[in-house]
């Protein structure tokens, strides 16, 4: 409870802070606020920024940094800052002192902190894989992981850490996962902006992106109970092409639904940034509405879509509920879409869930795997978004 | 071969290319055009002219049934290309637009090669069996167009890579290269400068020997300088039509006089 | 120039009237090409309706579940021994009492109603209602001491199994070889449910119980894991929406354009696309390993979530600051207000609707959000409730979607409808801040 209390006479200090500087700037003007520079308001907000802010930051990253510091040390320390924050002010609280202007440097400081906390996001994370995995580096070769092709983790000891079998079945369920979502996502597209009646597209546009809006461990479950068994009782096994209801075709084919609206949302709006005109001039030389969008809409478009796509596929590859509970825990190289196969994302949960030892190359796999993940999307997205960026620029 | 052809086109053409009669054009339930009458004639410039939204690009629209792209748009009348009506159930407008060509306000090169361009409109509908067939329509319309000297030599860059004349002017080529009987213009100066205007009426003129030009304009010595026929549209109604010579000099309607003399528009 | 005069050469055309062949050809293309678009849309739109019909299917029976009523007499001897109706010493007396207590009320229920059925055993008697039953029993007497020696018509849940056989889950066959029941067991539900003993009920207790363990489904609920998201909503709302809209603010509105501003730019729109289990990881790192932070609580779940949905309130919070005129900007500084004020009194109330629309689709992205949650411990399985905030924010929770999860990975099949059924919960939250969301994008379309 301390922490609470001293949270609590903190802000009690920054308001006694705020209605003294309020009330002394007046009295040092005879209640004449007109004298001042500053609205009245200011003075007192000036006070209560600088009691409050350095204390509650000292209060919030020690209790980050160490939360199992003694609480009347925390408590001691941070209300002295709090009264220095108070007393500093309260001495420069005068009425030609130009609160505005420190109030709004303070804010803006403020505002730039809060910016940079997505810096520091990316800085952690780089840097928290980056450190386990160069940990993981000196237990276990990295030849042996980004080359070996077996997948065998043993907590005893001797386990084989080879990602490629990881890596192929990633891409592999990406692969069937975008076959299904770039033509169906596409065509569903040029419907909406090339056919579709404004009535219609007010109804199946909202209802496509409720699909984009349904949380991945819905479409899991839905691999798991109704997908899976489906492919497993209907195609794999009067095919004679396995008896596993998880499947690389099960999780490619619902992750494929999955990025439907994400494929068919961005090309819509891409296709509608193509400008009219270029329509106009292919209809007005006699091509039916599909030339059209085939011979002139789609090309002009096509950097656009290209970027779309890259941006679908590095969706696929980072999806995790998707794969964990739809294509199964085995690590193969196969190529029979009807088998069990396993990916980067699966090997992450499966290697940090449960009891984990973090000093074994079992465990710290899971950051080398996270931080190949890390990289694989990053350049996914960084080239979509430029060539995104580079497309938008042609048409504005 | 091309003689023969020719000629037997001379022999099976009449006068009067486009009859309008008693053309209605609503959107949604905006009347936009009411009760218009016009003749166009082959072999001649027909320029609209009026003030904006007076109703004519909408009527040179309705023409090669571009207006069927705008869902709320209604066209009531007759309006007959070559004694056929064109918005008959039976008359299918891709066929159509291929014999009534449009070049629009803006150059809208598409973003292809120039060569991919001109060929657009000759692959689409078929009109070549092989490639050299294909190589000489190219050239033939890139010349129609007073194109050909300028980019003989970079037939293989985007089109877009033009100068805004150029690009007009690959616009009318790709339009010529569908060989159709009518060309639709609407203002396709309106976005140049004037070097580009002179060289584009030039073309307008000449092209004139071989089609039916309907050009809509706002400029009214645009007008006088390259058509023979006017028509002056005012608030939707076909105000006065007739030799651009009389329109210009003696008018007949004081809605008409006023327009040219400039005290409306 | 003279070329001009001799341009492509015209060909013949047939009427207008009658279509040629190619024509004709190029428009059944067209309605090829058509139908596929519309299939497309078809596929995509058949594709939702199945996904939510199996997952509705599967999960309303969790809303309704099979209960005994049995009367039972509370016997004072054994339950308060002291005779004395002291709360504490009736605590003392263990579920195990209340259990035997139960067996033979249901015993006595059965040769009360004269019903005879062969091969039934004691066993199957007993395992006729769930494992649970005897701690609701036990429960209900907590609350109620005075209820001590009188005979109580209890409500009783029963035994997953026999619920399952009443919900087409298992059938004679599949009892015949299952250790856990037995078609005399099945028989007895049957002809007690035609006597109006038993009977499928609404099942509040769904939304209300914590999870329970593998042996009892029918008790398992999603209590524990609404309040675990609760709470971590809570710490996203707090957290991500004032620093996702300051930043917001100072990028759109403040920032000058150099090469920091570009970098933070880049590195939120990457952000954005980052796979969500990455964010685990940087969790699991940071918060866990790092800062020492205990395993499984909402706090942590909550900062990850935090870090996740920042990128997706600060995008669409500054599309909704661009979408105000600059004219607005200018009126305000015209009249000498500095350019904070004439931000924080004009410019951020007109955005505000759409800022909170972005910020209500980022929330709904977040509860939905599972595969971080489990790298922190979130799977663990939590019998108690957390205390309330802040204190809370610490102990050990669960969460809607990983409840899911959870759920998925227990033998029981009944957990599967279990599982189905959490998530209709967690779709319905979704649905209405979504719905939410659309209001306030009609209620506030643009004013200028």
């Amino acid at each position: 409870m301390p922490a609470s209390w001293t949270l609590l006479i903190v802000l009690a200090l920054a308001a006694a802070g705020f209605l003294i500087g309020r009330s002394r700037v007046l009295a040092a003007v005879g209640g004449d606020s007109r004298k001042l520079h500053s609205r009245t308001g200011y003075y007192g907000w000036n006070i209560a920024l600088f009691t409050a802010v350095p204390a509650l930051f000292l209060i919030a990253i020690w209790l980050f940094a160490q939360p199992d510091v003694n609480r009347m040390v925390l408590a001691g320390v941070s209300l002295v800052l709090a009264g220095a924050g108070l007393f500093l002010s309260l001495g420069r609280t005068a009425p030609d002192f130009r609160a505005r202007n420190a109030v709004e440097a303070f804010v803006r400081g403020l505002l730039i902190l809060c910016s940079s906390i997505a810096i520091l996001t990316t800085a952690g994370i780089v840097l928290s894989m980056l450190f386990e995995t160069g940990h993981f580096f000196t237990q276990y070769p990295w030849k042996e992981f980004f080359f070996g092709t077996t997948w065998s983790p043993r907590f005893g000891g001797g386990s084989q850490l080879g990602m490629l079998p990881l890596l192929w079945g990633t891409l592999y369920i990406s692969m069937i996962a975008l076959a299904v979502s770039i033509p169906i996502g596409l065509f569903a597209a040029i419907y909406m902006s090339e056919y579709a009646s404004p009535r219609m597209r007010s109804v199946a546009k909202p209802l496509i992106e409720v699909l984009a809006g349904i949380p991945t461990i819905v479409y899991g479950l839905f691999a798991l109970i109704t997908v899976g068994p489906l492919l497993r009782d209907y195609f794999a096994q009067p095919l004679g092409l396995g008896t596993s209801g998880s499947s690389v075709m099960t999780a490619g084919l619902v992750m494929g639904i999955m990025l439907i609206p994400f494929v068919s949302s961005l090309s819509d709006d891409i296709i509608n940034a193509v400008p009219q005109s270029l329509r106009d001039g292919a209809l007005g030389l006699g091509s039916t509405k599909s030339e059209t969008v085939r011979k002139v809409v789609l090309p002009a478009a096509l950097p656009g879509i290209v970027g779309a796509i890259l941006l679908a596929a590095s969706r696929a590859i980072g999806e995790t509920m998707i794969v964990v509970l739809g294509a199964g825990a085995a690590a193969k190289m196969g190529l029979n879409p009807f088998e069990a196969m396993t990916t980067i994302t699966v090997k992450i949960v499966s290697q940090l869930t449960g009891d984990t030892d973090f000093s074994a190359p079992e465990t710290l796999v899971a950051f080398a795997l996270g931080l190949t993940l890390f990289v694989l999307t990053l350049g996914l997205n960084v080239l979509a978004l430029y060539v995104v960026r580079k497309y938008r620029e042609q048409y504005e | 071969m091309n003689d023969m052809r020719i000629l037997e086109r001379a022999v099976s053409q009449t006068d009067i290319k486009i009859s309008a009669r008693k053309v209605q054009v609503y959107y949604g339930e905006k009347h936009a055009l009411k009760d218009v009458d016009v003749d166009i004639q082959d072999k001649t410039v027909t320029a609209f002219i009026g003030p904006s939204g007076c109703g004519k690009s909408t009527f040179l629209r309705c023409l090669n049934r571009m207006n069927d792209t705008i869902d709320s748009c209604r066209v009531e009348g007759r309006i007959a290309l070559d004694g056929e009506d064109i918005y008959d159930k039976r008359v299918d407008p891709v066929q159509l637009r291929a014999r009534v060509g449009m070049v629009f306000q803006k150059p809208n090169p598409f973003p292809k090669s120039i060569y991919d361009n001109v060929a657009y409109g000759p692959r689409i509908h078929g009109l070549a069996r092989n490639r050299t067939e294909l190589d000489e329509i190219v050239e033939k319309s890139l010349r129609g167009a007073a194109l050909w000297n300028e980019v003989k030599d970079r037939l293989a860059e985007p089109g877009t890579g033009l100068s805004g004349g150029q690009q007009q002017r690959l616009c009318i080529a790709r339009a010529v290269a569908t060989q159709p009987e009518v060309l639709l213009m609407d203002e396709p100066c309106s976005a140049l400068d004037p070097i580009a205007t002179s060289q584009v009426e030039d073309l307008i003129d000449q092209l004139r020997s071989e089609f039916s030009v309907v050009i809509v304009t706002h400029s009214m010595q645009q007008a006088a300088r390259v058509s023979q026929k006017t028509a002056f549209f005012h608030l939707g109604n076909l105000v006065e039509f007739g030799n651009t010579d009389d329109i210009f000099t003696r008018p007949h309607d004081p809605r008409t006089e006023s327009y040219i003399s400039g005290r409306i528009g | 120039m003279t070329d001009a005069t001799n341009p492509a050469a015209p060909v013949e055309r047939p009427s207008l009237l009658v279509p040629d062949a190619r024509t004709a050809k190029r428009n059944a293309a067209e309605a090829r090409f058509r139908a596929y678009g519309l299939s497309a849309i078809i596929i995509s739109l058949l594709a939702l309706v199945v996904l939510l019909f199996t997952i509705f299917a599967g999960g309303a029976g969790a809303f309704r579940q099979t209960f005994l009523h049995v009367p039972v007499t509370l016997d004072a001897a054994q339950l308060d021994k002291k005779g004395n109706g002291d709360i504490e010493d009736i605590k003392k007396v263990m579920t195990l009492t209340y259990g035997k207590l139960l067996d033979q009320s249901v015993q006595d229920l059965i040769a009360k109603q004269g019903i005879t059925i062969e091969g039934l055993t004691d066993k199957d008697v007993a395992n006729l209602v769930s494992k649970e039953a005897s701690a609701q029993l036990r429960n209900m007497v907590l609350a109620d001491p005075s209820v001590i020696g009188q005979t109580v018509d209890a409500r009783v849940l029963v035994n997953g199994r026999v619920d399952g056989y009443f919900k087409g889950r298992v059938t004679m066959e599949s009892a015949a070889r299952d250790s856990n029941t037995s078609p005399a067991q099945l028989q007895l539900a049957e002809t007690l449910k035609d006597k109006g003993l038993l009977a499928k009920e609404w099942n509040w207790a769904f939304l209300t119980n914590p999870d329970a363990s593998d042996q009892r489904p029918e008790a398992a609920g999603v209590g524990v894991a609404i309040l675990g998201s609760l709470y971590m909503m809570l710490v996203v709302l707090f957290l991500a929406v004032p620093i996702g809209v300051a930043a917001a603010i100072y990028l759109e509105e403040f920032a000058p354009k150099n090469r920091l501003t570009d970098i933070i730019e880049v590195n939120i729109s990457n952000l954005a696309a980052v796979p969500s289990i990455v964010f685990g990881i940087l969790g699991l790192a940071a918060f866990i390993n790092f800062a020492h932070l205990p395993q499984s609580a909402p706090i942590v779940g909550g900062l990850v979530l935090v870090l996740m949905t920042l990128p997706r309130i600060i995008i669409p919070a500054r599309a909704a600051l661009k979408a105000v005129p600059p004219s607005i900007r200018d009126a305000a500084l015209g009249v000498g207000a500095s350019k904070m004020q004439s931000v924080f009194h004009h410019v951020l109330p007109l955005a505000t609707p759409g800022i909170l629309t972005g910020v209500i689709l980022g929330l709904a992205q977040a509860l939905g959000e599972t595969a971080p949650l489990l790298l922190i411990g979130m799977v663990a399985f939590v019998k108690n409730f957390p205390s309330a905030p802040p204190a809370g924010l610490f102990d050990p929770a669960s969460a809607l979607p990983v409840q899911v999860y959870n759920w998925t990975q227990r033998a029981d099949p009944a957990f599967m409808e279990r599982a189905s059924g959490a998530i209709i919960v967690l779709l319905v939250f979704l649905l209405c801040m979504n719905l939410f969301a659309v209001f306030l994008r009609r209620k506030f379309e643009r004013r200028w």
